[in-house]
């Protein structure tokens, strides 16, 4: 754990006066057992509003579980990505609030959502690299940020480089890579360091089937090492691969269906039990919920 | 780590920009020549002024014809005044030439009469012109029927305290624009680097970079833009001084009475600690609004 030890030191005035920084947990690890019994992520009653009168997201609840791969899924301009900047805090809640780790994110101040981002992992459609940076820094600026050691920096980068099978080509100018190479970056970038939950907003939308697919897979691979997933894509084909849970937003509405598409016409649930049982989760540990209650059982057709 | 990290990042913004950079460094340099001026004529000034106040003197000048009986008893007299240190007759024929050497005109003097000089008694004051009261002196030798006129430089004194005041407003005047002028240089500097590193900026707040993480190459850059142009300013007006300073001591100067002088070292650095901040201070300025990702 020392190796996190990044988060900002607590400080006798922080500890008072301003909010805590985020303490950091490894991935599917917590140092504390109260944090570790806590959903990851829950949205409660959020709102966001880019027009008066016209919410973006309405009503909005959700739970995300520990070590879930969770696909967020709809149709364009549904709120997908609003939704994923909500929880990176690019976007800031209108009402409502969401809880990472236990901690209400929505009301952050502006100092203390770099910390907030430290402990999350995003990959976006567009890669966000920097193209004339060689590979090897384009991954080692998320340590930088962190003040590791250089020597630590080096061992850490070359490990997530071949996790996403870019072994080797640290040296290689970013911009000279393809498309599909190009999001391996940012996805060794995102896990490189282990945070606690990892964004991906439509990482799939510019590359062709067989790539989209290669790296899905990759998610696949590091949410197998307990990484807890919220992977936004309207990709159907995708959807249809990966028996995952399925949150599915449209019109700022929510429905989801626990097993992936085969599951979703038979087991949608519908927001107002969603918001069950995020009501349910603030007060006990989720696996105490029921199967219907975990949205296992079919109230729709 | 942090710091040499923001070293290196700074350093790489400045390889990959380094002709925007040297733009930078060039217009900052003039505008620091323009500050350095201003102080350099500023601190001649004040030199001269000191030296003047210091060199405290009268000059008694003398009716054309007088006897030698009569100078000497007025040169006794003067010598009688405490606070004067020395007490000198110089003699029509002296004046001219003296005129005629410090003012290296030459031959076109020759024709003057020697009469176009009048004689003089030179009084130099032991404790400068604030020692002793020149109207004390006036007082005593305009009873001497050969005492034709008596200069004691006290309206050269104040006008030149004027003119040092007035140069001292203009530098301060010149000051605030040339700092605002780097301000705007570097703040602009800064800003087209940006615009050319908004990605990496975008990357590294998504990445849960600080405010001061990114900010941090930018200062460097700034500082060491506003460093490099005010040492580079000081140094060439050192060089152009040091060229031009026995031909300005030999026409001006001499007339004036005094050699003229570099900026004081303390003055030199302060311009360069000046650029320092001045380059920080207009990288945070022109970054702020970048900052909100």
């Amino acid at each position: 754990m020392a190796l996190f030890s990044f988060a900002r030191k607590p400080t006798p005035s922080s500890s008072e006066g301003s909010p805590k920084p985020f303490a950091f947990f490894r991935a599917g690890l917590s140092p504390q057992g109260m944090t570790a019994n806590k959903p990851i992520l829950v949205f409660e009653n959020v709102f966001k509003f880019f027009k008066r009168d016209q919410p973006t997201l309405k009503d909005i609840n959700f739970t995300v579980e520990r070590g879930e791969f969770v696909f967020v899924t709809g149709p364009s301009g549904a709120g997908k990505s609003t939704l994923i900047q909500l929880v990176h805090r690019r976007q800031t809640v209108d009402e409502g609030r969401i809880l990472f780790c236990g901690r209400d994110i929505s009301r952050l101040t502006a100092d203390s959502i770099p910390y907030l981002r430290r402990n999350l992992g995003i990959v976006f459609q567009d890669f966000k690299v920097v193209n004339h940076w060689t590979v090897f820094e384009n991954v080692a600026i998320a340590l930088e940020i962190l003040e590791m050691p250089v020597r630590l920096v080096r061992s850490r980068v070359a490990e997530a480089l071949e996790r996403v099978g870019l072994k080797g080509k640290g040296e290689q100018i970013t911009g000279t890579l393809s498309g599909g190479e190009q999001q391996r970056v940012a996805v060794a970038r995102a896990i490189v360091t282990e945070p606690a939950l990892l964004l991906a907003d439509e990482p799939t939308g510019n590359l062709d089937p067989a790539l989209a697919l290669d790296i899905l897979t990759l998610f696949e691979e590091i949410h197998a090492t307990g990484t807890t997933v919220l992977f936004a894509t309207h990709d159907h084909t995708l959807l249809e691969q990966r028996p995952h849970r399925i949150v599915y937003i449209d019109d700022g509405n929510l429905k989801e269906a626990r097993r992936g598409l085969s599951d979703w016409k038979r087991n949608p649930v519908e927001p107002t039990q969603s918001h069950a049982i995020a009501a349910r989760s603030r007060t006990e540990d989720s696996t105490a919920l029921t199967p219907i209650e975990r949205g296992f059982a079919p109230t729709f057709g | 780590m942090e710091l040499r990290s923001t070293l290196r990042r700074a350093a790489r913004g400045m390889r990959e920009e380094a002709g925007l950079h040297a733009v930078a460094i060039s217009s900052l340099t003039i505008a620091f020549m323009c500050l350095g001026l201003a102080l350099l004529l500023l601190a001649n000034l004040d030199s001269l002024a000191t030296s003047w106040e210091r060199a405290g003197r009268v000059t008694v000048f003398l009716r054309d014809g007088a006897r030698p009986d009569d100078v000497a008893q007025l040169v006794l007299a003067l010598e009688g005044v405490s606070g004067v240190s020395q007490v000198d007759h110089v003699t029509s024929a002296e004046a001219r030439e003296q005129f005629v050497r410090d003012t290296q005109i030459g031959s076109a003097l020759e024709g003057l009469p020697t009469d176009a000089f009048p004689a003089s008694i030179e009084v130099s004051l032991a404790g400068g012109a604030e020692g002793v009261s020149s109207q004390q002196i006036t007082d005593r030798v305009s009873r001497f029927a050969i005492v034709e006129d008596v200069e004691t430089y006290r309206s050269w004194f104040s006008q030149l305290e004027m003119l040092v005041s007035a140069g001292r407003f203009v530098a301060f005047g010149l000051a605030v624009l040339v700092l605002l002028c780097v301000i705007f240089v570097v703040g602009n500097t800064i800003r087209l680097a940006v615009a050319g590193r908004r990605e990496e900026i975008e990357v590294m707040k998504l990445c849960g970079a600080s405010d001061s993480f990114v900010r941090g190459p930018f200062v460097v850059e700034g500082m060491v833009q506003g460093f490099v142009g005010a040492t580079l300013a000081v140094l060439m007006l050192l060089v152009a001084f040091v060229l031009l300073r026995t031909h300005i001591d030999r026409s001006v100067a001499s007339l004036a009475g005094v050699r003229t002088v570099f900026l004081p070292p303390v003055a030199a650095l302060a311009v360069i600690l000046t650029g320092v901040v001045v380059g920080a201070m207009g990288s945070v300025v022109s970054l702020r609004r970048y900052l909100a990702v």
